[in-house]
């Protein structure tokens, strides 16, 4: 049977680095992937997968599991979002509010080669920001309603909320 | 098959995007970098290593017996010395706090008292000041000194600058390793400082900080202690209403 994540943390924190290799190969493709499809360019998302785990690696000492490793990672995942955003001048009222646009020549769409999929990606980067994140958070990292407010430090009947708008704007595009 | 697993299914046939593996390498490193650094756990020693733990108890209780006679004959030699010399005037203790005269007597002005005794005084107070700083300097390495609280911070580099006048003087007299480990405990308290001026504080307490910095309009040094706070408590989420306010900037 596998260790729980949080094991697997304390266990690093006690010095085990066999132990954050086993929670990052667990936790990195989605974690990427949030990052990627959350930020439009890919070098930002890169970078801020990577100050993720920085920050996961400095607080080792520190940590004490109040709640799932998952919650707690992609929350720090969201405040550097945010921050990103806020230097961007992405005010939060906004986060929840706009669409964003987006080119339709993008080339990450055209290698996906297949024109339902490609209208998907092009809807979910067109989602406002808040939207985009619980939607991500949902699928990526398979956090229930209670966890996305958690991390995205909103309420449950935010969190809720954006989903379900995040999700009946992209039945829209699968339906079509 | 309801809306919801249908837009899941479809989400999942994109494809699914792996970090580089420069990014994987460079997250591992770090990784590994930051447990090496931690001190060695204190295992009792076997084998061949056996004899490692007596010898360095005894080189401890040797160094120890050594110092404290040399400093006791030393102390015994200055009382002798200091036998004749009457109290110093208040005026002149203030100034010897500040000042730590050189033991050759001073030509120019007519002393009031006799050299020899004024060189006594000064000798017996170095050695006490020696003796206290040396026991400061023990003390440096088992406790490290906690970052002060805002209000504290303000009076600490006019301490420093004359501890550190202090130190130049006796630098021919300390012992080197004392020297060394009063330097890089200033140095020591110098980078906590420097860090943040809150990070004592609660999370609550740093933000409230923050934020006032914020309302009197020290805008770069409110952004530095944001930062900073981010990276000491990377999931703490912080209020909007503080949020917005770096936003209105």
């Amino acid at each position: 049977m596998e260790a729980p994540d949080e094991e697997l943390m304390l266990a690093y924190g006690q010095g085990d680095a066999g132990a954050f290799e086993t929670l990052y190969k667990r936790h990195r493709g989605p974690l990427y992937r949030f990052m990627v499809r959350a930020l439009k360019h890919r070098s930002a998302a890169e970078e801020l997968f990577q100050e993720v785990w920085i920050r996961v690696i400095e607080s080792r000492s520190r940590y004490a599991p109040q709640a799932r490793f998952t919650t707690w990672l992609y929350t720090i995942a969201h405040n550097l979002l945010v921050d990103h955003w806020r230097k961007k001048g992405l005010s939060l009222a906004s986060l929840d509010a706009e669409d964003v646009a987006v080119e339709s020549a993008n080339p990450a769409r055209r290698a996906e080669g297949r024109e339902a999929l490609a209208r998907l990606l092009q809807a979910i980067e067109a989602l406002p920001p808040a939207q985009r994140e619980a939607f991500l958070l949902h699928e990526e990292s398979g956090l229930t309603v209670a966890e996305i407010a958690a991390a995205t430090g909103t309420n449950e009947e935010a969190a809720k909320s954006r989903l379900r708008y995040a999700m009946a704007k992209l039945k829209a595009v699968v339906d079509e | 098959m309801s809306d919801e697993q249908k837009i899941s299914q479809r989400y999942r046939e994109l494809s699914r995007e792996e970090p580089p593996p420069r990014l994987d390498d460079a997250i591992l490193a770090a990784s590994r970098r930051a447990v090496q650094t931690r001190p060695a756990p204190l295992v009792v020693p076997s084998g061949r290593l056996r004899w490692y733990f007596p010898l360095a108890a005894a080189a401890v209780i040797v160094l120890a017996v050594a110092v404290t006679i040399h400093v006791e004959r030393q102390r015994s030699d200055l009382e002798v010395a200091e036998a004749p010399a009457s109290p110093p005037p208040p005026a002149r203790e203030a100034q010897d706090n500040l000042y730590v005269p050189d033991p050759k007597p001073a030509p120019a002005p007519a002393p009031a008292r006799p050299p020899a005794s004024d060189a006594g005084e000064l000798g017996a107070k170095r050695d006490a000041e020696r003796l206290a700083d040396l026991q400061k300097s023990q003390q440096a390495p088992a406790a490290p000194p906690a970052a002060p609280p805002p209000a504290a911070s303000a009076p600490a580099p006019a301490q420093d600058a004359v501890s550190g006048m202090r130190e130049s003087r006796r630098a021919d007299e300390a012992a080197p390793q004392a020297r060394m480990e009063a330097r890089s405990a200033m140095r020591q308290q110098a980078t906590i400082g420097a860090a943040s001026a809150f990070a004592a504080a609660s999370p609550e307490q740093w933000l409230q900080g923050i934020d006032d910095l914020k309302r009197q309009g020290r805008h770069d040094e409110a952004e530095r202690e944001l930062a900073e706070f981010r990276k000491r408590y990377p999931d703490y989420r912080i209020p909007e209403a503080i949020l917005e306010k770096f936003e209105k900037r």
